[in-house]
């Protein structure tokens, strides 16, 4: 009995035990502690507080799994159950979602930022259009512009040309008195002998107003013949001055009424006003 | 127990709520990889669940039989080939001590003890214990990787195993 104890107390010594308890020993060795313990009261008692204090050590060292997990291993091993669970979570939910809530959280910023792009997006667009429309607009103002300033600096040159007849000293004005067919009738005219040039002032005129299928013609008279210098529309809006064909010397200058374009050789007969030098 | 011989859906669920951590300490500190590592937990409980005929009383504590399903089970996952491929290569005995770091706001408040209990240990003690207990060294692979001799290892083994009980009684 005595002896027994000790080879007890040096099989314990030896420490198969607890590598018995961690798993580390072969099939032989652990076929061989399992018939010690059942032989041996003292083996199983150590062995039993061998387990204990590792399951004790591990308890120290324990690792709560994810909240999640517990109905999803549930659920794999008995389908179904986890339902129940899942109600039962969910009375301990606030717990529950110091876990669970980082990876929603992720997926629900995702989602947000998603959104928020595509809200961008359409604002963009809706912009872009509006800019567009507003830049058509802007090149439709740009393109009338230039025509007015086409339209300024035209007018400009004439008023320059007219300006020049004006301040030209060799220019001599000429007023045409009207004639028996129209008594009121009045037309000045500016003649350069020594530029060749005639001008008519359209401001001043004062003729009866010509119809479509007449204008009329002014003529020179150059050793009593007529010479066509042509024509023009009497109409209250002209205001410019108009210039004339050239013609270096002439004793009077006539307006008839003609045929519109004008005629080879005046019609006396339509004779408005004369003028003489 | 009853339960869980019939096969009763509260055994299971009683199982888990009791052990699930502790068995979650041993698999996280051989596995750091979290979902890797669940997966473990699962394929643990699932084993436990469907070979527990097997388990004797006569033959020990429940635990003791599930710690060594759940080391088993890591040390085949870490040891596969597709975990092989993804390893990150981290120095063992590091390991232990950054995942305990990583997995401090999971400590229950009850664990706070947890120091006095290291400081009863020896580190040396405590290397050997972690090695084999929460990285499934067997006691030769730890005598190599420390380089020291077996009897040495088995001798520290049984005085840190030693401490743990003087501590809890």
């Amino acid at each position: 009995m005595n002896f027994e104890l000790e080879d007890i107390k040096a099989y314990i010594e030896t420490g198969i035990l607890e590598l018995y308890v961690l798993g580390d020993v072969s099939p032989a060795e652990k076929l061989q502690v399992e018939e010690m313990a059942a032989k041996h009261p003292a083996i199983k008692a150590e062995l039993d507080e061998i387990e204990r204090s590792m399951e004790l050590y591990a308890q120290k060292n324990a690792v709560e799994p994810s909240e999640q997990l517990r109905s999803k291993i549930l659920e794999s091993i008995i389908p179904g159950a986890a339902k129940s669970e899942e109600a039962a979570a969910n009375s301990v939910a606030p717990k529950d979602n110091i876990i669970s809530m980082p990876s929603p959280n992720i997926f629900r910023f995702y989602k947000y930022a998603f959104a928020a792009c595509l809200a961008l997006l359409l604002v963009s667009i809706v912009a872009l259009v509006s800019l567009y429309h507003k830049l058509q607009d802007s090149n439709t103002q740009i393109a009338s512009l230039q025509l007015d300033k086409q339209r300024f600096a035209n007018t400009v040159s004439l008023k320059d040309g007219e300006l020049q007849v004006l301040q030209d000293a060799s220019f001599k004005f000429l007023k045409l008195q009207g004639t028996v067919h129209a008594p009121a009738a009045l037309v000045t005219v500016a003649w350069s002998p020594v530029r060749k040039k005639v001008w008519i002032d359209m401001h001043s005129i004062k003729m009866p107003e010509n119809d479509k299928d007449h204008q009329y013609q002014l003529w020179a008279l150059v050793a009593g013949k007529p010479v066509d210098l042509g024509v023009f529309d009497a109409n209250p809006d002209s205001t410019d001055m108009k210039e004339m064909k050239s013609i270096a010397s002439a004793d009077a200058f006539a307006v008839t009424l003609e045929p519109r374009g004008g005629s080879a050789s005046p019609t006396m007969d339509e004779m408005m006003v004369l003028g003489k030098f | 127990m009853l339960a869980l011989r019939n096969r009763d859906k509260t055994g299971i669920e009683a199982l888990y709520d009791m052990y699930s951590a502790s068995l979650y300490g041993v698999i996280a500190r051989i596995i750091t990889d979290t979902p890797t590592a669940e997966d473990v937990l699962q394929e643990t409980f699932v084993k436990i669940w469907n070979s527990f005929s097997s388990y004797n009383t006569e033959k020990g504590r429940l635990f003791t039989w599930m710690v060594n399903i759940a080391r088993n089970m890591a040390i085949d996952k870490i040891r596969s080939k597709d975990f092989k491929n993804q390893n990150k290569n981290q120095d063992l005995e590091n390991n232990v001590n950054s995942i305990d770091e990583q997995r401090n706001t999971v400590y229950k408040p009850e664990l706070l003890g947890i120091k006095d209990l290291v400081e009863t240990l020896k580190p040396e003690q405590k290397s050997i214990l972690d090695l084999v207990y929460f990285k499934g060294f067997t006691h030769v692979e730890a005598a190599e990787e420390l380089g020291i001799p077996l009897g040495t290892i088995k001798t520290r083994l049984r005085m840190a195993i030693q401490q743990l009980r003087k501590h809890f009684n």
